[in-house]
């Protein structure tokens, strides 16, 4: 996928006319909601596909604490999106190099992309656990994932109303694009991004929780 | 005079001379900038011509076809500039002009590479031989960086093959132990 991006944009005349800095920008929203796709597979997939292949009840008696069991599942979660990661630098390097704040791009990936990847693997881990159903669980946090991530189809200029301004405000998928773009393209210093990484940690807390409260009593019969 | 000379003077002379509907166009064009023209032209940037092509005789003009060029003139590039990436509004073909019109053209334009170009609007006629020109203007397109495909073409078709060739040879040595 990456790659493609990547020959779309040598391929088509508009796109590689693009500045560098906000092709990284574009990339590491692209980057940020592929491994939310992959988070929200593995996440459906986390109890659910464990009742449908007859391996929750073992894994439940098992002697382990529903938090321990969330951890492990997220384990999977935090090394499927390292990969996805470090396969973006090369990418990342090929794009933006000889332009501006690609460090800065690399670090911000990181740091607003990881809390946004694994609360969508949370959420999906909590619907797995709560509905017992992987079809139901991914269609219903892919369906989330759509939505919050609809910024990156629309563009800044569209949600420049206030249901846009209003919807960004509370939107985790937002709060990491607007800090990509403030902070690759604009320049802007850290300390103008902590009410956006606010957001994005108590996604992540929230849908945590969420996770650790479904695990309790998963959905089993 | 003898019947037959008149007749030549009346009707051939002149048609052999290109009088008439042949006589000589006389067009006068005017290109100016937009106002909303980027004030340092970078790369990728749209910009706008406006041309003012006015027929000062007092003759129609038929089939007027009017064009734009673009030259490039950096020092050591001198050339003219296929305009296939920069515009796809080249030309006005099949225009009428009575005497004293203005025909006023909109010429957008994307610029594509950086350094000093030359824009000039030509135009002419079905019947007329010449080509009159507007004045034309200079500008500079500066650069900017953008995606460089000797980067990024190794990266996009290394790294999957590179995958791919790495899972083959784990797929062919499980194959072999087992």
């Amino acid at each position: 996928m990456l790659s493609a991006f990547a020959l779309l944009l040598i391929s088509n005349q508009e796109l590689s006319l693009l500045d560098n800095a906000q092709v990284v920008y574009m990339l590491a929203g692209t980057v940020t909601a592929a491994g939310a796709v992959i988070a929200v597979i593995l996440g459906a997939d986390a109890f659910a596909g464990e009742r449908e292949r007859g391996t929750l009840v073992p894994l439940l008696i098992a002697p382990i604490s529903s938090s321990a069991l969330v951890n492990g599942k997220a384990l999977g979660l935090v090394s499927a999106w390292g990969l996805m990661y470090l396969l973006s630098l090369p990418y990342l390097w090929a794009v933006g190099a000889g332009g501006q704040n690609l460090v800065q791009a690399i670090l911000y990936l990181a740091l607003f992309g990881t809390p946004v990847v694994l609360g969508f693997g949370y959420l999906a881990m909590a619907l797995s656990a709560r509905s017992g159903s992987v079809l139901t669980s991914l269609l219903t946090s892919l369906i989330v994932l759509l939505f919050t991530a609809s910024p990156l189809l629309l563009g800044p200029g569209l949600r420049n109303s206030t249901i846009g301004k209003a919807l960004d405000a509370v939107n985790p998928f937002s709060g990491a694009l607007n800090t990509y773009d403030a902070v690759i393209i604009d320049s802007d210093p850290f300390l103008a991004q902590l009410p956006r990484f606010a957001l994005v940690l108590t996604w992540l807390a929230v849908t945590f929780l969420a996770a650790r409260r479904s695990a309790r009593r998963p959905r089993f019969r | 005079m003898k019947p037959l000379r008149r007749y030549l003077f009346a009707f051939l002379l002149p048609l052999l001379l290109g009088l008439g509907t042949a006589q000589a166009a006389d067009l006068e064009i005017a290109l100016e900038p937009d106002q909303n023209n980027p004030a340092t032209p970078t790369m990728g940037n749209a910009m706008h011509f406006h041309s003012a092509i006015r027929n000062a005789s007092a003759h129609p003009i038929e089939g007027l076809v009017a064009w734009i060029s673009l030259v490039e003139v950096t020092p050591g590039r001198e050339q003219p500039m296929d305009l296939e990436d920069w515009s796809a509004h080249k030309a006005v073909a099949g225009a009428t002009l009575g005497p004293g019109t203005t025909l006023a053209t909109d010429w957008p334009m994307r610029l594509i590479q950086s350094g000093d170009y030359r824009v000039v609007i030509s135009a002419t006629d079905r019947n007329e031989r010449s080509v009159y020109t507007s004045p034309t203007l200079e500008f500079h397109v500066a650069r900017k960086p953008i995606v460089e495909s000797s980067r990024i073409l190794p990266v996009a078709l290394g790294l999957p093959l590179l995958i791919g060739g790495v899972m083959a040879y784990r797929g062919w040595r499980q194959r072999r132990r087992t």
